[in-house]
């Protein structure tokens, strides 16, 4: 074990440590004390003299009511919910078949194949967007939560392919071998076997489709236009600035709710993650 | 709606034409079942505004037996939307048009040049720029609904402190004063940025009164001219002595935050400042403890060497043209634009937003409404349109919509020289307008 | 029940027993042994994914770019003539060079603080789970709303960063954050950090949980200091997960639209436009879609580039 002295630890320990929490953590508790501060508060200017811009002495629920009641933010937070779980469904299977299919097996073209499912993740969506709407107007999706819920994948499946080819390559071929020496069928040695192994890297694939279907923007705002059909993001922005006014508080009361989904998502997961990703970070 | 405004309008309309339509004939137009009608505004910055529309939407929808059923975004974000929706064919059956979009967006709109000729008709006739800003080519491709008029706010108590009791009638005199006011800690607050109401309206004026213009009659760049490179050198000088500084990041919102703050003594902004001032009287006050409603005044902007033009927002309604219920929706706008509907909404917009057509001068509102907000009433009068001194044709909102002249003064303002400015303008103008 | 077959190599055939009414599924798992076949099958999804969603429009983009059209308006043929027009705007100049500036120093800053906060994180204290959780906050929260609280922090007008540092003392103006084109850009780059630096974070951590602790051992028995440490047991170790972390990130950064787009609009002036924001307003705002597609068209053989010449650098790191 390396021993350092205890000033050391302080120093290189400690309080580096303790300035990321502060940098890292900041605007939370900023977006917090914006979202119980009374109205009132929170348009004094910056030079007034009784400005207290790091606590509040009255607090209020006030914005967060007003989130509930006046807005369809719990409609919002549902269809986020709902597409965020269905297009993560959708691309952890088709990244898991394709993983494997490139991790493993040989046919004509796997090269070819696994570079241009990659390189569909270069394409930027501003490019993209226009066209889609054509397409998505062709199936009729328009103003749908299944425009996004086939449109994300467009971008989670590549990332998912790829962090599973990783895991699946750090997986030993003696597995299956084994497997199918015993007579398992090649589909049933995929399934019964390298599957289960994999799994914190799917999870890992999961947790993090999951965010990026969270976080998504643009497409959602170009594809759904009721109130009760938009998504977090998309809905907080359009709805929380009514021409000239910012609704401060309601807007960060939204961002905190809108981030509780998946920050729960996480803290059951964490530990998921972070060993699938040093599965497939081996491979 | 309190007695005696009810009593006016019944006053009102009274005194003008029969009200033609469905709403005397009381019966509904066989549509078929389970039409909707889907319209599209900007959230209005009178937030009652939206109210009233709400409601209307149920009564529209009884009276034309389909679901209207209005839908509001911010305003930045109505040209991608209208963007989207016209190349997938398909969206909202009414569009808000801002400026003269319906120049740029003609090919996916409606002709609509019955319905306009009989408004003209039933309500005097349209104001030029409501008219110019619709009419393509000879027809009215878009319906005229109401102008946003811009005029200055600003801080009585504070000016008369230093002596000004009216307000600066041209651009240097209020320079002096701004860099007065700006010396005891009140600048005057001027955006720069990239917004769709409060930077236009101050640059493109700006440029005008100068002598300036993005082209000339016949439709060329002519731009690059004395008028030009003396509204910049103005604007350089106003913004270091006079203005708030922040103001290149500001957006719309930005001035009206500033100024019920008591940041800033003075802005140019629609009349949404004075009205939230007054409906958040208990909330907004000065550094006395007096509601800050009763400190505001409004004046029209100074006038330069070449004049003293403004520039006002228009709004009109566009009708898709790929709106599958088209009869529906130029009788819905028919309604909603008439006297009985618009009337309802004008009155409480509170002057905000005045009609697009000459009879809304006369209506009583104007009669009881608080003194500083009068000038509202013909503000209008004194627009030019975007393009001057051409048309304003596609062209020139796409120099609108790449921010061109706002970003002239902004070269300015960071530094760059008056000449090299209007040179970079000139040469945008030149790649837009070929 | 499966009898086993000598030197199992692929390909073998499996033998099964007769059972009852099983002679379809026998024939499918047959098939299945193909390669060819079961790649076929597993590729099938996704291949019709992404051909339909991303294939389809990619070319329908690429034909918009060679274009004129325009909104409403069907477009000609026009060669590449707005790649030309986009090539000489003097804001597209600036949105080009804007996107290298903020995803190399992004990234730099990414990379610095992320393999620092890693190593800190490495070590076991009380807390430590509490701390790698809420370390994460800032990739959990979607970048829309975040960043909409760091521009009320960053308010021309309502800053409290400005206060802050004007009751400390150390400035007598306003910062103008957000209204000058510099500061404008650095702090984009500042938030672009904050949001992605625990990504960076949490894939080096699972990398440094990889070494072996007896590696780190080894090298002070025989003299090492911390740094000396770092650079030559620590970071050879790491240097494939990092090429692959900095490959991903550059991609999302280069291509970057929500931060921007929120945080300044592109402005002010054009001063912090990046190619995707710019491209946004040209193409969707303004209506020439032609235009627009042109200018996203630019990212990719940037993106290209950097990225081939990452994963060689990788496929040459581990083949060594």
């Amino acid at each position: 074990m390396v021993i350092e002295k205890p000033w050391k630890r302080w120093v290189y320990f400690y309080i580096p440590l303790t300035v990321f929490l502060i940098g890292t953590l900041f605007p939370f508790y900023w977006m917090l004390i914006t979202a119980i501060r009374p109205d009132a508060e929170l348009y004094r200017s910056w030079r007034a003299v009784n400005n207290a811009p790091f606590w509040t002495l009255h607090p209020t629920l006030e914005h967060f009511r007003d989130l509930f009641e006046k807005t369809t933010f719990p409609h919002w937070l549902w269809n986020t919910f709902f597409i965020a779980v269905v297009s993560t469904g959708i691309s952890l299977f088709c990244g898991l078949l394709a993983g494997y299919a490139l991790a493993r097996l040989k046919f004509p073209m796997a090269g070819a194949l696994g570079t241009s499912i990659f390189v569909t993740y270069l394409v930027p969506p501003t490019l993209l967007f226009i066209p889609l709407a054509d397409i998505i107007r062709n199936f009729q999706l328009g103003n749908t939560p299944w425009a996004l819920i086939l449109t994300y994948p467009t971008f989670l499946i590549p990332f998912c392919t790829w962090l599973l080819m990783g895991y699946f390559k750090t997986i030993p071929k003696e597995l299956e071998e084994c497997a199918r020496i015993d007579g398992a069928t090649r589909f049933g040695a995929m399934v019964r076997i390298i599957f289960p192994i994999a799994v914190p890297g799917i999870l890992s694939a999961g947790i993090f489709a999951f965010t990026l279907s969270w976080n998504e923007f643009i497409y959602a705002l170009v594809f759904l236009s009721s109130p009760e059909r938009k998504t977090v993001p998309v809905g907080v922005v359009s709805e929380m600035i009514r021409g000239d006014i910012y609704f401060w508080g309601q807007l960060m009361a939204g961002a905190l709710l809108g981030s509780i989904p998946v920050a729960l998502v996480y803290s059951f997961f964490v530990e998921y993650y972070v060993t699938g990703l040093t599965g497939s970070v081996k491979g | 709606m309190t007695m005696r405004s009810g009593i006016t309008r019944r006053r009102f309309l009274q005194g003008s034409s029969a009200m033609v339509g469905l709403t005397a004939a009381g019966r509904a137009p066989a549509f078929a079942q389970g039409s909707k009608l889907h319209v599209l505004r900007w959230v209005d910055f009178i937030p009652a505004c939206d109210v009233e529309l709400k409601k209307q939407a149920g009564e529209a929808s009884k009276l034309l037996g389909a679901d209207v059923q209005f839908e509001f975004i911010n305003a930045n974000d109505l040209q991608p939307r209208i963007t989207a929706s016209i190349q997938s064919q398909s969206g909202p059956d009414i569009i808000h048009m801002l400026h003269n979009w319906p120049h740029l967006y003609e090919n996916g709109l409606l002709d609509v040049s019955d319905v306009a000729a009989w408004q003209a008709k039933d309500q005097g006739g349209f104001y030029a720029q409501s008219e110019t800003y619709t009419k393509v080519g000879g027809r009215f491709m878009a319906l005229p609904h109401s102008i946003v008029p811009g005029l200055i706010a600003y801080r009585k108590s504070w000016f008369d402190e230093i002596g000004v009791t009216t307000f600066p009638k041209t651009y240097d005199e209020l320079r002096a004063v701004g860099t007065k006011l700006k010396k005891k800690g009140h600048p005057y607050g001027q955006t720069l940025g990239h917004t769709f109401g409060d930077a236009p309206a101050w640059a493109y004026p700006l440029m005008w009164n100068f002598g300036g213009m993005e082209t000339d009659r016949g439709g060329k760049t002519a731009i690059d001219s004395k008028g030009s490179v003396e509204a910049v050198k103005f604007m350089t000088a106003f913004w270091k002595d006079a203005c708030d500084e922040g103001g290149l990041a500001w957006d719309d919102t930005n001035n009206n935050r500033a100024f019920l703050g008591g940041e800033i003594c003075a802005t140019l902004n629609g009349a949404s400042i004075y009205i939230a001032a007054k409906r958040g009287q208990e909330k907004i006050k000065d550094e006395r403890g007096e509601p800050l409603v009763r400190d505001i005044q409004h004046a029209r902007l100074p006038a330069g060497p070449a004049g003293s033009w403004s520039y006002h927002t228009a709004f009109a309604h566009g009708v898709m043209k790929y709106t599958k219920n088209p009869k529906l929706a130029k009788d819905f706008l028919k309604w909603f634009h008439g006297q009985d509907a618009f009337g309802r909404w004008f009155e409480v917009a509170e002057g905000f937003s005045v009609g697009a057509t000459k009879r809304w001068e006369r209506h009583p509102l104007w009669n009881t409404i608080d003194e500083p907000m009068k000038g509202f009433r013909t503000a209008p009068d004194n627009s030019r349109t975007m393009g001057f001194a051409g048309p304003p044709s596609a062209k020139a909102t796409e120099v609108y919509s790449k921010y061109v002249i706002v970003d002239m003064f902004a070269k300015g303002v960071q530094g760059g020289s008056p000449d090299e400015a209007v040179k970079w303008a000139a040469a945008e103008l030149k790649k837009i307008y070929g | 029940m499966k009898k086993p077959i000598a030197g199992g190599t692929n390909g073998a055939v499996v033998v099964a027993l007769p059972h009852p009414g099983t002679r379809r599924t026998r024939r499918l798992t047959r098939f299945l042994e193909s390669e060819r076949l079961l790649a076929s099958l597993l590729l099938a999804p996704t291949v019709v994914l992404l051909g339909t969603f991303i294939a389809y429009p990619f070319v329908s983009g690429v034909w918009l770019s060679l274009s004129d059209t325009s909104v409403g308006n069907v477009g000609h043929f026009v060669g590449l003539k707005n790649f030309a027009k986009a090539w000489d705007d003097s804001i597209f100049q600036q949105a080009f060079r804007n996107t290298f500036f903020y995803t190399f120093w992004a990234t730099i800053f990414k990379l610095a603080l992320g393999m620092w906060l890693a190593m800190l994180l490495n070590r076991s204290f009380r807390g430590k789970r509490l701390v790698r959780a809420s370390m994460l906050l800032p990739f959990i929260i979607p970048t829309v709303l975040s960043t909409f609280a760091w521009r009320w922090m960053f308010d021309p007008t309502f800053s409290v960063l400005n206060w802050l540092l004007f009751r400390t003392g150390f400035i007598v103006n306003k910062i103008p954050f957000l209204s000058d084109g510099v500061y404008g850009m650095w702090c984009a780059i500042a938030v672009n950090t904050w949001r992605g630096m625990p990504f960076f974070a949490i894939t080096l951590l699972a990398g440094l949980q990889t070494i072996n602790p007896d590696l780190h051992e080894a090298a002070s028995l025989d003299g090492a200091n911390g740094w000396q440490r770092f650079w030559h047991v620590t970071w050879p170790l790491l240097k494939p997960v990092t090429l692959v972390v900095v490959v991903f990130s550059i991609i999302q950064t280069f291509s970057d639209f929500q931060l921007i787009y929120v945080l300044t609009g592109g402005g002010p002036a054009n001063a912090t436009h990046l190619l995707a924001t710019y491209a946004y307003q040209v193409g969707v705002a303004t209506g020439l879609l032609g235009e627009g597609a042109a200018i996203s068209l630019f990212m990719l053989p940037v993106l290209f580039v950097v990225v081939w010449v990452q994963l060689r650098y990788l496929r040459r790191l581990e083949g060594a």
